[in-house]
């Protein structure tokens, strides 16, 4: 098994995929037949159909994609904190995020070399124009790569036999050339959505404006804060993982940490996230008002009925998770009487922001409510309840941390009181006003509307800000009631780490089929039609159904890599004499 | 190795709840646009009704704009839309004021809305000027008489398109629209009298209309014409007068102008009195 | 909203305080059947079912990560069903539980198996924009500016009005009470025979919400004068134009006022997109 590991990352994996690859070409040969006149627009693909094969692997690609350039961002900033505060915890913990990430690197590479080959193979038409507008983009690209391997595998390698500030520069080339590669495969896919710098026949007129399209900045922060979130979450489950396999006291107490890490890190990046993608929502609109109705008006909208289920979910595993947590400080008990309410306020959030605009119903129920509107629910279908609802889920999640963060002490500063009523008036006042705002977008006109969620999301980041500011003075010298037992907390927290993984990996599934499905029935919208048989928009449940299995093959890949990580961990253990936090 | 199986068995049942939650809502394939036939020779009438598919179909108008006389949508209601239009913005009649509004779309924003839309003869809608036109027709009659056809020229139509109307023009001229013909030419072209006679009392393939005002009323005879075998009378065969209208289109050529001049016309022939 | 539901639901969890002894797996159930009892019962028009399912669903969420955020509650709960599952005394209950819940499950198979075919679900709109004029026995009558005809007598002539809704009656009772039903409820003999069913005029969302000129539309026009949107399911309604002369159908929508005590709806500035109808 030893050798197995030490064998069988970076090129044997590709050797792997590129076998199975022809082993799969050479399986249906009839399925590649070709006309031999003309050039060949598409190529078809036995059993599941090239879309599905390309979705699949595009997707999956992503997922990797995003794990390993998030990590090494979250990695660098725990080494750093490791490194100020000359805690060695914080250097082990970091280290061992990027254990994982030599073998999910292999991955990713092989996964792109099959997408690229898949591309090429059965979309040649569409390759051929993206490589005429991108041409050295794709150059640049394949350097910069290469750049982020060498960067990865000495910042791997490299741990702890190197000067701390040479490792950390490394780890910081390693961040910018991960962002590099992003924000160049950001450039041609939302060139597939919104196209710029073309003529209109679609040829090239400037590439630099092909990059810098409408959607390109908007995706590629909202990708980047989305794969902290994801990468923080599988680095949690991770924690999990190994968790609940763990022998001994100390291990558990480690990756009880390492688990909490991961989730504050995901949970801390979920909170901007809606805005981030707010703005998206914007740029869309912005670039074309049909793609936007097309995102959020026609079929799609039940799309969002489906997200807002996965967030919803998402936030109340997170606030789970440090409910069941806060059961391992003492002290905490004092706040065990809030969390009725923080739940009750996630529930009505939750139930807001899924109530659908227009509802599912038979036709006798349809014919009570005088059509597919029910008079009172309308009102919660509509943007205004929703970005509300949103809002409140923020602050109350952010309040559950609160709790978490003071559970164990208790303030000496004399104006411990007025402190207090002060958090709470500002809390209050803000909730209050995000919920009139709300309320009186009711009675304005829509333009009006738009404009108020803009003051809303701003109290809220007032409110998180300000309330901070004071806990943290408020707290300084506090006196400590107890001390928090890493390890003592219950494994249903640990499956909460795991629902949370599954949640993001499915939400970025889906939302990556919404990105890519709005374009409808283009290849680059409003300029190359999809003429294959492929070009019609399939039910949300197929979708569905996709990116679940896609969800599944990824975490089985992900077993493989936590199974492989741990191995090599093992070995390290065993030559330090077990790390402990 | 449980606890592998286990968070195993987790991450299904937690993908298979999300697939599930994803059946529950409405489930739609949505094809790419089919292109709607317009012949040169169409008439206003059925130039409103290819209007209406290209706006539900094509023109993607009612993801945006409701039919339904509710007003608080994200764009503006057009339930009458026929009625308005020429009042909207002056020294446009309201056929100026439509194409302007599909062409050039943000010129016009209806007050209490926000612009938006994108000019329906650019992609990614890309409707040609005779799809617009017809749309134009659509959006007349909801509320109003439709006036516009396929030859009506407007200052926003591009150079090869108007040359283009100009040659659906003179072959629209052509033919006399369907839509004029006289109850007893209807009778004629659609070869009734094959079957049945107007002049006689005797019966041929089937029953004789000699009598037909007298015998049935204005309902029966739709009925009879829509649905023949809804009622037959004895001793002629069901089922042979739907296979014959059947075979010869009647039923997607005919509209209900037609039909109504049509059951006029029998509804007339009372031969016994 | 109906507010004694939602009061009564409320009572019910305010009563759960005073039970001795209550422990939370007891509220858990408390207020699952409180929120249960309001979203089936409490709101009117009642939400449709998928929405019901969809809010107790999230409920359930809730309240599972609420027994089980807490290890002291959910130790308790693990041992109330351990209890349950070995102790002697629920042997009986036990059983009972055993045997029901395949029970229910084959019965609710049975239901989903044997439910008739449903239409398909679609958008359909039940009251239609009206046309703005509409030509009955070669009259054209403005569906926007004109009311009925006769419904000025009220005031003016009150004798005569009573004429006219008694004619109204007598058409009801003629044409329209084989499907409209005896209380114009909708429920008549052949009611159930159609899809869609007559309109029930005593709801509120009917004429109530509706002027007299598009009552009169919808009578003189019939099932065949709906418009597009208003498919897939035609309304067998005939066209009565072709039985009734143009009084009698403005007779028989006095009637149709008179009886329930609706007043029609009344007449707005129409102005911007559509109007009111």
């Amino acid at each position: 098994m030893k050798w197995l590991a030490r064998r069988l990352p970076a090129g044997s994996l590709l050797f792997l995929m590129l076998a199975g690859m022809t082993l799969v070409a050479f399986w249906a040969p009839d399925a590649w037949a070709q006309d031999a006149a003309g050039p060949v627009e598409y190529r078809s693909f036995p059993v599941v159909g090239s879309r599905v094969v390309v979705w699949v692997i595009a997707q999956l690609h992503l997922m990797f994609g995003a794990f390993v350039l998030a990590v090494p961002m979250f990695a660098l900033t725990i080494e750093f904190i490791g490194f100020r505060n000359g805690d060695k915890r914080y250097d082990d913990l970091a280290h061992e995020f990027t254990r994982l990430l030599s073998v999910s690197f292999s991955f990713t590479a092989s996964l792109g070399a099959l997408l690229t080959f898949f591309l090429f193979i059965l979309y040649p038409r569409l390759m051929e124009y993206l490589v005429s507008i991108f041409d050295w983009t794709f150059m640049l690209y394949a350097c910069v790569f290469f750049l982020e391997a060498v960067f990865l595998y000495s910042y791997y390698y490299g741990w702890g036999k190197m000067p701390k500030w040479l490792h950390l520069l490394l780890g910081l080339g390693l961040n910018m050339v991960g962002i590099a590669i992003i924000f160049i495969a950001d450039s041609w896919l939302t060139f597939m959505n919104s196209p710029n710098g073309i003529d209109a026949e679609g040829n090239l007129l400037s590439t630099w404006d092909a990059i810098n399209n409408f959607t390109w900045m908007p995706i590629n922060i909202h990708r980047l804060i989305a794969n902290i979130c994801f990468g923080g979450s599988i680095a949690a489950a991770y924690g999990a993982y190994k968790f609940l396999g763990a022998k001994t006291d100390e291990e558990r107490a480690h990756y009880d940490w390492m688990g909490y890490m991961g989730n504050f890190i995901a949970i801390a990046a979920l909170l901007p996230l809606p805005f981030a993608g707010y703005w998206l929502g914007r740029e869309i609109y912005a670039f074309s008002q049909s793609l936007g109705i097309a995102l959020m008006g026609g079929t799609f909208s039940w799309l969002f009925i489906i997200q807002a289920v996965l967030i919803g979910n998402l936030f109340l595993a997170a606030n789970y998770y440090l409910w069941l947590s806060m059961e391992r400080i003492h002290g905490a008990e004092r706040y065990r009487k809030f969390t009725k309410w923080l739940l009750a306020s996630i529930t009505v959030c939750f139930i807001v922001w899924a109530t659908p605009h227009s509802l599912v119903a038979t036709v006798e129920e349809a014919r009570a409510m005088g059509g597919s509107h029910h008079p009172i629910l309308n009102v919660l279908g509509v943007m205004s309840a929703k970005n509300t609802a949103v809002n409140v889920l923020i602050l109350t999640t952010y309040l559950s941390f609160l709790f978490y963060r003071r559970a164990n002490k208790e303030a000496t500063v004399s104006w411990a009181k007025t402190g207090n009523i002060v958090q709470f008036g500002i809390l209050a006042a803000v909730v209050g006003v995000v919920i009139f705002l709300g309320v009186y977008g009711y009675f304005v006109e829509a333009s009006v509307r738009i404009g108020l969620s803009i003051p809303q999301v701003g109290l809220v980041l007032f409110a998180m800000i300000s309330i901070t500011i004071i806990d943290v003075f408020m707290f300084r010298n506090a006196r400590i009631l107890g001390p928090i037992e890493w390890g003592k907390i219950p494994n249903r927290a640990q499956y909460a780490l795991f629902f949370i993984a599954i949640t993001f990996a499915w939400t970025m599934g889906l939302m990556g089929y919404v990105r890519s499905g709005i374009r409808q029935h283009w290849h680059v919208y409003g300029v190359m039609r999809d003429t294959s048989e492929h070009a019609f928009t399939p039910t949300l449940g197929y979708a569905a159904n996709v990116v679940s299995v896609t969800v599944l093959i990824f975490f089985a890949f992900i077993a493989v890599v936590f199974f492989l990580s741990s191995l090599s961990g093992k070995k390290q253990l065993e030559a330090e004499g077990g790390a402990s936090p | 190795m449980m606890n592998a199986l286990k968070i195993c068995v987790f991450t299904v049942l937690v993908a298979a709840f999300y697939s599930y939650v994803s059946q529950m809502v409405p489930q739609k394939v949505t094809y790419p646009p089919e292109e709607t036939e317009l012949g040169a020779d169409m008439t206003t009438e059925e130039l409103v009704v290819a209007g209406e598919e290209i706006a539900s179909g094509k023109g993607t108008c009612l993801t945006c704009h409701t039919v339904s006389g509710d007003t608080g949508g994200r764009f503006p209601d057009l339930a009458n839309i026929g009625l308005v239009a020429a009042d909207r913005k002056e020294g446009f009649s309201d056929v100026e004021y439509l194409a302007e509004s599909l062409y050039d779309p943000n010129e016009y924003i209806v007050e209490g809305f926000l612009p938006g839309m994108t000019p329906i003869s650019d992609p990614p809608i890309d409707l040609n000027d005779q799809e617009i036109l017809a749309v134009i027709a659509y959006l007349q009659s909801l509320g109003g008489v439709a006036t516009v056809t396929l030859d009506t020229e407007l200052r926003w139509q591009s150079e090869e398109n108007s040359a283009a109307a100009a040659a659906s023009q003179a072959s629209a001229a052509a033919g006399p629209s369907a839509e004029n013909l006289s109850g007893e030419e209807l009778f004629a072209m659609y070869a009734c009298g094959t079957c049945h006679s107007v002049t006689e009392p005797t019966p041929l393939l089937g029953p004789s209309l000699y009598n037909a005002g007298n015998d049935f009323s204005t309902a029966e005879l739709y009925e009879a014409i829509m649905d023949p075998d809804a009622v037959v009378a004895e001793e002629f065969t069901a089922g042979l007068m739907s296979a014959q209208l059947n075979a010869t289109g009647f039923y997607d050529k005919i509209s209900s102008g037609q039909l109504k001049t049509l059951v006029d016309y029998l509804a007339m022939q009372k031969g016994g009195s | 909203m109906n507010i004694l539901i939602l009061l009564a639901a409320c009572a019910g969890l305010l009563a759960l305080r005073f039970v001795p002894k209550m422990n939370i797996l007891g509220w858990l159930v408390g207020w699952w059947a409180a929120t249960f009892v309001f979203l089936r019962w409490g709101i009117n028009p009642p939400l449709p079912t998928s929405i019901q399912g969809m809010f107790l669903a999230i409920l359930t969420l809730s309240l599972l990560a609420y027994i089980s955020a807490n290890s002291a509650h959910f130790r308790f709960a693990l041992d109330r069903a351990v209890a349950f599952a070995t102790e002697k005394k629920y042997t009986v209950a036990l059983l009972v539980t055993l045997i029901l819940l395949p029970c229910l499950v084959a019965l609710r198979v049975y239901f989903d198996v044997t439910e008739g075919p449903a239409p398909p679900l679609s958008s359909r709109t039940i009251h239609p924009p009206p046309p703005v004029s509409i030509e009955v026995a070669g009259r054209t009558i403005d569906l926007v500016n004109d009311d009925n005809p006769y419904r000025a007598l009220e005031t003016e002539d009150p004798a005569a009005f009573a004429e006219h809704v008694a004619n109204g009656r007598r058409v009801y009772y003629e044409n329209c009470v084989y499907c409209h039903g005896d209380d114009m409820a909708g429920d008549g003999l052949f009611a159930h025979g159609y899809d869609p069913i007559p309109a029930n005029f005593q709801d509120a969302t009917t004429i109530a919400m509706l002027q007299e000129g598009y009552i009169f539309w919808r009578i003189a026009k019939g099932g065949p004068g709906l418009p597009s949107e208003s498919t897939p399911w035609l309304s067998a309604m005939p066209a009565w134009e072709n039985f009734l002369t143009e009084e009698e159908m403005w007779d028989v929508t006095l009637f149709l006022y008179d009886f329930t005590g609706h007043r029609p709806r009344a007449r707005e500035d129409h102005g911007g997109g559509g109007d009111g109808h």
